[in-house]
C-alpha cells in the first residue's frame, strides 16, 4: 500500500541529519557551566528598558567569568523576549527551563509576566529574580518556596513613598485613582495604608477599567470630593487620557504619579503646559556607591548611554553579581544552597563589598560580606523584597527635574 | 449629589464611538452575512493614517478623508483577497478568517508605526458649561462629525439607487438577484461604506484617546454588543444601541462603581435579548 518514494527518503534522511546536528539539546547540562535565563521585555511596553536589562546581565556575567567564575563554574547567558505579555513570557520561560535547562531566570519586568512565570520556576525549582511591583509576588502561592527575589520596590513601598511626599509637600486632602490590576491597586492601597497610618484621611478613591475611551465620570467623582492632590497607580496610556480630561475640566489640583507613567513620553503626549508641576516618583539607583560606578561604566560601554537612563538595568546587573556571590559562598550550584546564601552575601552584618572580585576575595578569606548593589543597598527581607530609595521629580517646563530623595 | 445630566452626556459621548463601530459591523453583516472581526483593526488603520496625514499637512479634514479612504480600501482588499473566496461556506470560516485579517493589519501597523503610543496634535481646550453639563468643544465636534457621517450613510442607503439595491440584497438576496440587482456592485459599495465608516470611527477614537496598535481591537466587544442589541443587520438599531450602551454604563456607576459598569452593559444586553430575541430593532425593521 505504501511505497517510499525517493523524495520521501531524502526528506527523512535530511530530518535525521538535522536532529543529529543538535547535540546541545540533549546535553544541556554540561559540567562547569551555570546557565542563566535572561527573560526581559525586549519588545512591548517594556521595550524602553528590556535591551539594556539584557546587556547588563551579559556584562555582569562577563565580569564574573573574568574573575574566575563563581564556586568553580562559569556563567552562560541564554536570552528570551517576554514581549511584555504574560502568554509570550510563559512560552519563553518554558523554553528556557525545558530546552536550555537554565538554573536561574533573571529580569522579568512587568508584574503580569512575573506572576505568570513564577509557577513555572517554582515547579522547576529554579530562582526567579524580577523587577516587578505587585504585592502578590511576596507571599504564597507566588512565593511559596521563597525562590522569588525582587530587586524593585513593591507597589506597597511606592505607596509609602507617595505618603512621605504628601507629608513633605503639605498636602491635606489626597484622593487616589488606580488602574484595575495588581500593580495599580497595590500603589493606591499602599498609599492609603501609609497615609491613614499617620492618622490622616483619603478623601476619595476610584479603581478604573483599562481601555476606556474616557475617564471623565471617574475623574468627576474624585474632583467632587475636592482633593488637593490626586495620587495614582496608573500607566502611560490611561494617564495621557486622564491628564487631558483633567486639564479640560479646568479644576486645579496637584498630581503624584509613579515614574513609569510620569515620564518624558507623557510630557510629549499631552504637552508641557498640561503637566506643569506634576510630581513623578520613582525608585532611584544607589548612585553614590562604588558598585553603581562599575555598573554605569559597563552600561555606557554596552549601550552608549548613561546608566541612569535605565534603573532596571542596574537591578539586573545586581541580580547576576548577587547570584554569583551566593554561589561562591555556598560552594554549590543547587537551587536550595544558592537560595539560602543570597541573604548571607547581600544583607548585614558583614563587610560592605561593591564588586564581585572584592566579594569573592573576602569570601575566600573567610569573611562575612554585605553586597551593596548598584540599584539599592540590596537587603532582602523575609519575603525576598528590597527597599530602595525614591527620587521625587517635578515636571517643570516639560523637563522632569529630580528635587529630593525620600527614604522609607 | 449625583449629577445625572453630566453622566448622561458622558455616556452619549462614549456611546458615539461604540455606535460608529457597531454601524460598520452591522452593515457588513447585513450583506456579507458574517461578523467581521477585522472591523476593529480597520479602525486602527484609519487612526494611524489620519494621524500621519494630520502631522504632515496639519489639516484634520484631509486626515478624515484619508482615514475614510484607508478603511474603504483595506476592507475592499480584504474582501477581494479573503472573504470572497469563503463566500458560501459556514459563517464561522469567514469569522475566523476575519480574525486572521485583523492580525495581519495590526502587525503591518506595528511594524510601520511602532508599538509606542502616538497622539493627535490638537490644542486642548477647557470645557464649557451648557445647562449645568460640562462639555468640551472637541466633544461637540466629534458628535457633529459622527452625525454627519450617519446622515451620509443613511442618505446613501435610502436615497440612492445603489442604496436601494443594497437594502434589497440585505432583505432577500435571491429575490434581489432575479429582479436584476448585480450582487458584485452591491458588495463593492458595501465594503467601501463599511470600511469608510470604520476608518473615520478609528480616527475619531484616536483623537479622543491615544493611537496604539490595540486601539480598535479593544473596541470590538462593545461594538459587537451594540450590533447585536440593535438587531443585527439594522443600521439605525446599531447606532441607537451604541448610544444606549454608553449611557447605561455611565448612569450605573453611582450604584455599582466603575469596575462593574461593563457588567451592567451586558446585563442590559441579556435583558433585551430575553425580551426581544431579535434585538431592539429586530429583523422586520432591518435594512430594507
Amino acid at each position: 500500500m505504501t511505497t517510499t518514494s525517493r523524495r520521501q527518503l531524502l526528506q527523512g534522511a535530511a530530518a535525521g541529519t538535522a536532529l543529529l546536528s543538535m547535540p546541545s539539546l540533549t546535553f544541556a547540562q554540561s559540567a562547569g557551566v551555570f546557565r542563566i535565563g535572561a527573560l526581559n521585555p525586549i519588545t512591548g511596553s517594556g521595550s524602553t528598558f528590556g535591551t539594556g536589562m539584557l546587556k547588563a546581565i551579559q556584562a555582569a556575567a562577563d565580569v564574573v567569568n573574568a574573575a574566575g567564575g563563581a564556586g568553580g563554574v562559569k556563567f552562560e547567558v541564554v536570552s528570551e523576549d517576554t514581549q511584555t505579555s504574560p502568554p509570550a513570557g510563559v512560552l519563553a520561560a518554558k523554553k528556557l527551563l525545558e530546552v536550555n535547562k537554565v538554573q536561574a531566570v533573571l529580569g522579568t519586568w512587568s508584574s503580569g509576566v512575573s506572576l505568570a512565570v513564577v509557577p513555572l520556576t517554582n515547579d522547576a525549582n529554579v530562582l526567579l529574580m524580577n523587577t516587578s511591583g505587585a504585592p502578590a509576588l511576596s507571599v504564597p502561592p507566588a512565593n511559596a518556596k521563597g525562590l522569588s527575589f525582587r530587586f524593585q520596590a513593591t507597589n506597597d513601598r511606592f505607596g509609602r513613598a507617595f505618603a512621605e511626599v504628601c507629608v513633605k509637600e503639605g498636602f491635606k486632602r489626597p484622593a487616589t485613582m488606580a488602574f484595575n490590576n495588581a500593580s495599580g491597586i497595590g500603589n493606591a492601597d499602599g498609599f492609603k495604608k501609609a497615609w491613614e497610618g499617620k492618622g490622616n484621611k483619603v478623601v476619595a478613591g476610584v479603581v478604573y477599567e483599562p481601555n476606556q475611551t474616557s475617564y471623565r465620570s471617574e475623574l468627576q467623582k474624585i474632583l467632587d470630593a475636592n482633593p488637593d492632590v490626586i495620587v495614582t497607580g496608573s500607566y502611560l496610556q490611561d494617564t495621557t487620557i486622564l491628564m487631558r480630561e483633567w486639564y479640560q475640566s479646568g479644576i486645579p489640583v496637584k498630581w503624584i504619579l509613579p515614574g513609569w507613567a510620569g515620564s518624558p513620553d507623557l510630557v510629549k503626549a499631552v504637552g508641557a503646559p498640561v503637566v506643569e508641576g506634576v510630581i513623578s516618583v520613582d525608585s532611584v539607583s544607589n548612585v553614590g556607591a562604588e558598585s553603581y560606578k562599575l555598573y554605569d561604566a559597563a552600561y555606557q560601554k554596552a549601550m552608549g548611554k548613561p546608566g541612569s537612563s535605565n534603573v532596571y538595568a542596574a537591578m539586573t546587573w545586581d541580580m547576576v553579581i548577587t547570584l554569583a556571590l551566593a554561589i561562591e559562598a555556598a560552594g554549590k550550584t543547587d537551587t536550595d544552597s544558592i537560595k539560602s546564601h543570597i541573604r548571607t552575601v547581600a544583607n548585614p552584618p558583614g563587610d560592605d563589598v561593591f564588586s564581585y572580585a572584592a566579594g569573592k576575595a573576602a569570601l575566600k578569606a573567610g569573611k562575612k560580606i554585605n553586597y551593596q548593589g548598584a540599584s539599592s543597598v540590596l537587603d532582602f527581607d523575609e519575603y525576598g523584597d528590597v527597599t530602595p530609595d525614591f527620587g521625587v521629580s517635578f515636571i517643570e517646563g516639560g523637563a522632569i527635574n529630580q528635587k529630593y530623595v525620600v527614604k522609607i | 449629589m449625583i449629577n445625572f445630566p453630566q453622566l448622561i452626556a458622558n455616556g452619549l459621548v462614549q456611546g458615539l464611538f461604540i455606535a460608529m463601530a457597531a454601524l460598520a459591523i452591522t452593515l457588513a453583516f447585513s450583506i456579507a452575512r458574517f461578523p467581521n472581526a477585522a472591523t476593529g483593526d480597520v479602525m486602527t488603520a484609519g487612526a494611524y493614517t489620519g494621524l500621519a496625514t494630520q502631522s504632515a499637512t496639519g489639516s484634520l479634514i484631509l486626515a478624515g478623508i484619508v482615514a475614510i479612504l484607508t478603511g474603504a480600501v483595506i476592507s475592499l482588499a480584504a474582501d477581494r483577497l479573503v472573504f470572497r473566496k469563503l463566500a458560501g461556506r459556514a459563517v464561522v470560516a469567514s469569522l475566523v478568517a476575519s480574525i486572521g485579517v485583523a492580525f495581519v493589519i495590526r502587525a503591518v501597523l506595528g511594524v510601520t508605526f511602532g508599538l509606542s503610543q502616538l497622539v493627535y496634535d490638537i490644542p486642548l481646550t477647557r470645557a464649557k458649561l451648557y445647562w449645568g453639563v460640562r462639555l468640551t468643544p472637541l466633544d461637540l465636534q466629534v458628535a457633529g462629525a459622527v452625525a454627519l457621517a450617519l446622515a451620509l450613510v443613511f442618505g446613501i442607503l435610502h436615497l440612492t439607487p445603489i442604496g436601494r439595491q443594497m437594502r434589497a440584497v440585505a432583505d432577500d438576496r435571491d429575490l434581489a438577484r432575479v429582479s436584476g440587482v448585480k450582487p458584485e456592485r452591491v458588495m463593492v459599495a458595501l465594503w467601501l461604506i463599511s470600511g469608510g465608516v470604520a476608518g473615520l470611527a478609528g480616527m475619531m477614537l484616536g483623537i479622543k484617546t491615544v493611537v496604539e496598535p490595540e486601539l480598535g481591537w479593544s473596541m470590538l466587544l462593545p461594538a459587537f454588543t451594540a450590533a447585536i442589541l440593535g438587531g443585527i443587520g439594522s443600521p439605525g438599531g446599531a447606532v441607537a444601541a451604541g448610544l444606549l450602551l454608553g449611557v447605561v454604563q455611565e448612569i450605573s456607576t453611582p450604584f455599582v462603581g466603575f469596575n462593574y459598569k461593563l457588567v451592567i452593559a451586558f446585563a442590559a444586553l441579556l435583558g433585551v435579548l430575553l425580551w426581544r430575541p431579535s434585538g431592539l430593532f429586530g429583523k422586520r425593521e432591518g435594512v430594507r
